[in-house]
C-alpha cells in the first residue's frame, strides 16, 4: 500500500500549527488520487530527540498514525533563559552598525539553566543533514508516493536535498492541489506572485512537496479515534563523513520592540514603490493624518536600511492585524502578505494595474503614491479643521 | 581558496537575480577580508547556466570583481526544473575543487529556493539556506554562519567546508560594477560549456509546467474610477464611513 508522508515541523519540542495544514493537504491528495490506486495511508512523521509527547499529541489530534524518529542528536538544551523570560541572564549580541538585541534561547552542550529541567528546558534542534539522512531511510523502506513538507524557513532548508536524496519530483510552495485525467496538478506562486505555475511530476517517482503556510484549513480536534503510535529508535548515520558537517551553536531570537506595529488601527505601510529614502517622510505624513496610525515597510527597505526592523511587516517581520492597512507600492508578495492578511481592510496604492496586491485589497487605487497622498492630504486638510498638513 | 558564485539572468531587462547579487557581495567581501587579515590568495569563480544572453551578468560581475565566469548555454525554455539546473552547475562546480559555493536563495522570476540545497545534495556537501550573517573562515576547515529562521529566529551555525550557501537579501549592501573594471572585463575570457558537452545525454525533467494562471482573488477588490481627486474623495468617505480616521 501507498503512504503518505507528513513531516512535522517541530520547534524547541513544540509543534508547530503548520503541521495541521500539512495533514489537511494530504487528505486533499489522498482523495484526489486515481481511484485504481489503492488508498494510501497517512503517516505523520515526527523527528525529535524526544518524540514520544509530541507524536502522542498529534495522533490524538489528527487520528493519523504517527511514526516517531527518535535522534539523540537533535538534543539541545536551553541556553540561560527562553522567550518566556527575556530578562534574566540572557547574552545580549550587539550588531555592527545595528541596534538590533539578540537573545540567545537555546545552546548546544550548555547546561541547563538552574538544574530545573521543566518542559520547557529541553529543545529539540534541527539539523539539515539529520534530516535528510534519516527521512530516506525510512522512505527506502516504507516507498512513500508523497511527502509533504512545510514551506518554512525549516522544510525550504531540507526538502529540496530529500527530493535529490530519494530521486524524487519536488515541488516548492504549493498553493493548490487539483486534478485533471492525468492526475495530480499542483499551484505555485512565481514572477514575484503575479501568476501561479501549474505543476505537473512526471510519472514512477515519488513527489516531495513544501506546502505554503496558510492555504490549506487545519483539521483540528480530538479525534474520536488516535491513530497508531510507533517510536523508532534512528540514530542518524553520517554517510562516512565521520562527524556531522554542520553544527548547531545555538538560537538566536531579536528582541524587538514592534509593539507599536501591533496595537495600531491604522497601518500605513511603504514598499520599494516609494523609490527613495527621503520618501519615507511622506509616509509618515500621511500616517500622521490618521488619528492612531503606524508606519510598516516592506522587507527591501529594512534590507536596505532605510528603515529598521521593527517597522518590518511580513514572514520574517511582524504579523499584524489592524483595522486598516494601507500599502503603498507594495507589490503583494506571498511573504509580504502573510505578515497583513489578517487586516479588517486592505487598501493598496500601486501605480501598476497587474500588481498582485490588489487581488488581495478591498478598495484599489491605481495611482502613483505621492501624487494620490498629496490630493488626499490637501482634501483632509479642508475637510477636517484641526488636521494641520504642512 | 576557491569560491564559486551561481548567478542567474532574471526579468525582461535581464538583469542578475538580485538575491544572487547579495551572494556575490559576500563571496568579493569573505575573499578582501581573506586577503588582508589573513594573508591568503582566494579565487572568485562565477557561473551561471541560461541562453547565450546571459553572458551579459558575467560580464557585470566581472565589473565587482569577479575572477573568472563559467557559462553553461542552453535554449531558453519556459520552465526549467530545479533539479536540472543544479545538476548542470554541479556539473561545472565539479571541475574545480570549490571550498565554499553561494547561490542566492531564490529567484525573483521561479521563487523555487531549490537550486542551492539541490547542488549540495548532489555534490555531496552540506548546505545551509537563508544565510544572513557569515564570519571569515579562520581556517580551511569551517566556517560560521547564521541562518534565518522566522519569527526573528536565527540559527548560529558552524559548517564544515566544502560548503554551499544560499544567501538571503539583507546581508550587505552590493557594490555598484566599476566601469574601470567593466571595461577591463570586455577582455576577460568566459568559458562556455554546451549542454550536449556536459551532458552527453539529456538529463530528464521530474516536473513539467503545463501553464499558468492568474491568482485567485481574495478581497473584493473595488477599484476606484475617476480623476485623482474623485478617487481621493471617495477614499476619504469610506475612511469616515469605517470610522477609520
Ligand atoms: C525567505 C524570504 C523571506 C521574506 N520575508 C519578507 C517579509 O517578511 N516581508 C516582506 O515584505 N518581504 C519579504 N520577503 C521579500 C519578498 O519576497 C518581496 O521581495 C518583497 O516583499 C517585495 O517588496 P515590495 O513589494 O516593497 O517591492 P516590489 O516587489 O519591488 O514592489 C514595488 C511595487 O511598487 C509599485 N510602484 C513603483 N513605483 C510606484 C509609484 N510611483 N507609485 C505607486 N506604486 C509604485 C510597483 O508597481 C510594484 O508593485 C522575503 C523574501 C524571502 C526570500
Amino acid at each position: 500500500m501507498k503512504q503518505i508522508f507528513v513531516i512535522a515541523e517541530i520547534f524547541a519540542n513544540q509543534i508547530r500549527p503548520v503541521t495541521w495544514e500539512l495533514v489537511a493537504a494530504a487528505r486533499v491528495i489522498e482523495k484526489n488520487l486515481p481511484s485504481q490506486q489503492s488508498s494510501p495511508a497517512i503517516h505523520v512523521i515526527v523527528p525529535a530527540d524526544h518524540p514520544l509527547p509530541l507524536a502522542e499529541t498529534i495522533a490524538q489530534r489528527t487520528g493519523m498514525d504517527v511514526i516517531g524518529l527518535q535522534i539523540p542528536e537533535l538534543k539541545t538544551e536551553p541556553f540561560a533563559k527562553t522567550i518566556e523570560e527575556p530578562q534574566k541572564g540572557t547574552k545580549k549580541h550587539k550588531e555592527k552598525g545595528r541596534k538590533a538585541r539578540w537573545d540567545c534561547m537555546w545552546e548546544r552542550g550548555a547546561p541547563a539553566p538552574h538544574g530545573d529541567s521543566g518542559s520547557l528546558a529541553r529543545g529539540s534542534a534541527y539539523s539539515g543533514e539529520i534530516y535528510i539522512s534519516c527521512i530516506e531511510q525510512l522512505a527506502e523502506e516504507l516507498n512513500p508516493s508523497h511527502i509533504l513538507i512545510a514551506h518554512t524557513p525549516q522544510g525550504q532548508d531540507f526538502a529540496p536535498g530529500l527530493a535529490v536524496g530519494i530521486n524524487a519530483a519536488s515541488v516548492p510552495a504549493v498553493n493548490g492541489i487539483r486534478t485533471d485525467e492525468e492526475g495530480l496538478i499542483y499551484s505555485r506562486p512565481v514572477f514575484d506572485n503575479s501568476r501561479n505555475l501549474l505543476v505537473r511530476p512526471t510519472q514512477h517517482r515519488p513527489v516531495v512537496l513544501t506546502v505554503m503556510p496558510g492555504i490549506f484549513k487545519a483539521a483540528v480536534g480530538e479525534e474520536q479515534k488516535s491513530g497508531r503510535l510507533e517510536i523508532r529508535d534512528l540514530p542518524h548515520q553520517p554517510a562516512g563523513y565521520g562527524d556531522q558537517r554542520i553544527r548547531h551553536r545555538r538560537t538566536l531570537k531579536r528582541s524587538c520592540e514592534n509593539q507599536a506595529l501591533k496595537e495600531a488601527k491604522v497601518i500605513v505601510a511603504a514598499g520599494r514603490g516609494i523609490k527613495e529614502k527621503e520618501n519615507l517622510k511622506e509616509i509618515f505624513e500621511f500616517a500622521q493624518s490618521f488619528s492612531s496610525a503606524a508606519v510598516g515597510a516592506s522587507r527591501p527597505l529594512i534590507d536596505m536600511k532605510w528603515i529598521e526592523y521593527q517597522h518590518q511587516v511580513g514572514i520574517t517581520g511582524a504579523t499584524v492585524s489592524p483595522r486598516l492597512y494601507i500599502a503603498c507600492g507594495i507589490s503583494g508578495s506571498s511573504q509580504h502578505l502573510a505578515g497583513m492578511k489578517k487586516a479588517e481592510f486592505v487598501v493598496a496604492i500601486n501605480k501598476n494595474p497587474e500588481a498582485p496586491i490588489f487581488l488581495h485589497a478591498d478598495l484599489c487605487i491605481i495611482e502613483d503614491v505621492f501624487e494620490f497622498i498629496d490630493v488626499f492630504l490637501t482634501k483632509r486638510g479642508k475637510s477636517n479643521g484641526f488636521y494641520d498638513f504642512k | 581558496m576557491k569560491i564559486l558564485v551561481c548567478i542567474k539572468q532574471v526579468g525582461d531587462d535581464g538583469e542578475t537575480n538580485r538575491f544572487d547579487v547579495h551572494a556575490l557581495e559576500e563571496a568579493l567581501d569573505l575573499k578582501d577580508q581573506l586577503q588582508t587579515q589573513l594573508s591568503k590568495s582566494v579565487v572568485l569563480d562565477v557561473v551561471t547556466v541560461g541562453p547565450p544572453g546571459a553572458c551579459k551578468i558575467i560580464r557585470r560581475a566581472f565589473g565587482m570583481g569577479a575572477d573568472r565566469g563559467f557559462h553553461c548555454v542552453t535554449e531558453k525554455p519556459d520552465f526549467v526544473s530545479s533539479f536540472v539546473t543544479a545538476t548542470r552547475l554541479a556539473a561545472v562546480a565539479q571541475k574545480e575543487p570549490y571550498d565554499l559555493i553561494l547561490t542566492g536563495i531564490m529567484s525573483a522570476d521561479m521563487m523555487a529556493g531549490q537550486t542551492g540545497p539541490m547542488l549540495a545534495k548532489i555534490l555531496g556537501l552540506p548546505c545551509a539556506t537563508s544565510v544572513i550573517k557569515t564570519s571569515v573562515p579562520s581556517s580551511d576547515m569551517t566556517i560560521e554562519v547564521e541562518r534565518e529562521l522566522d519569527n526573528g529566529l536565527r540559527d548560529c551555525l558552524t559548517i564544515t567546508m566544502p560548503a554551499v550557501l544560499t544567501i538571503q537579501a539583507g546581508i550587505n549592501t552590493p557594490r555598484y560594477p566599476k566601469l574601470s573594471s567593466m571595461l577591463a572585463a570586455g577582455q576577460k575570457k568566459i568559458e562556455t560549456f554546451k549542454e550536449l558537452d556536459l551532458f552527453p545525454e539529456p538529463i530528464q525533467a521530474r516536473e513539467i509546467s503545463i501553464g499558468t494562471e492568474y491568482p485567485k482573488k481574495t478581497r473584493s477588490g473595488r477599484v476606484l474610477e475617476g480623476s485623482l481627486s474623485d478617487k481621493a474623495a471617495e477614499f476619504l468617505a469610506f475612511l469616515k464611513e469605517k470610522d477609520l480616521l
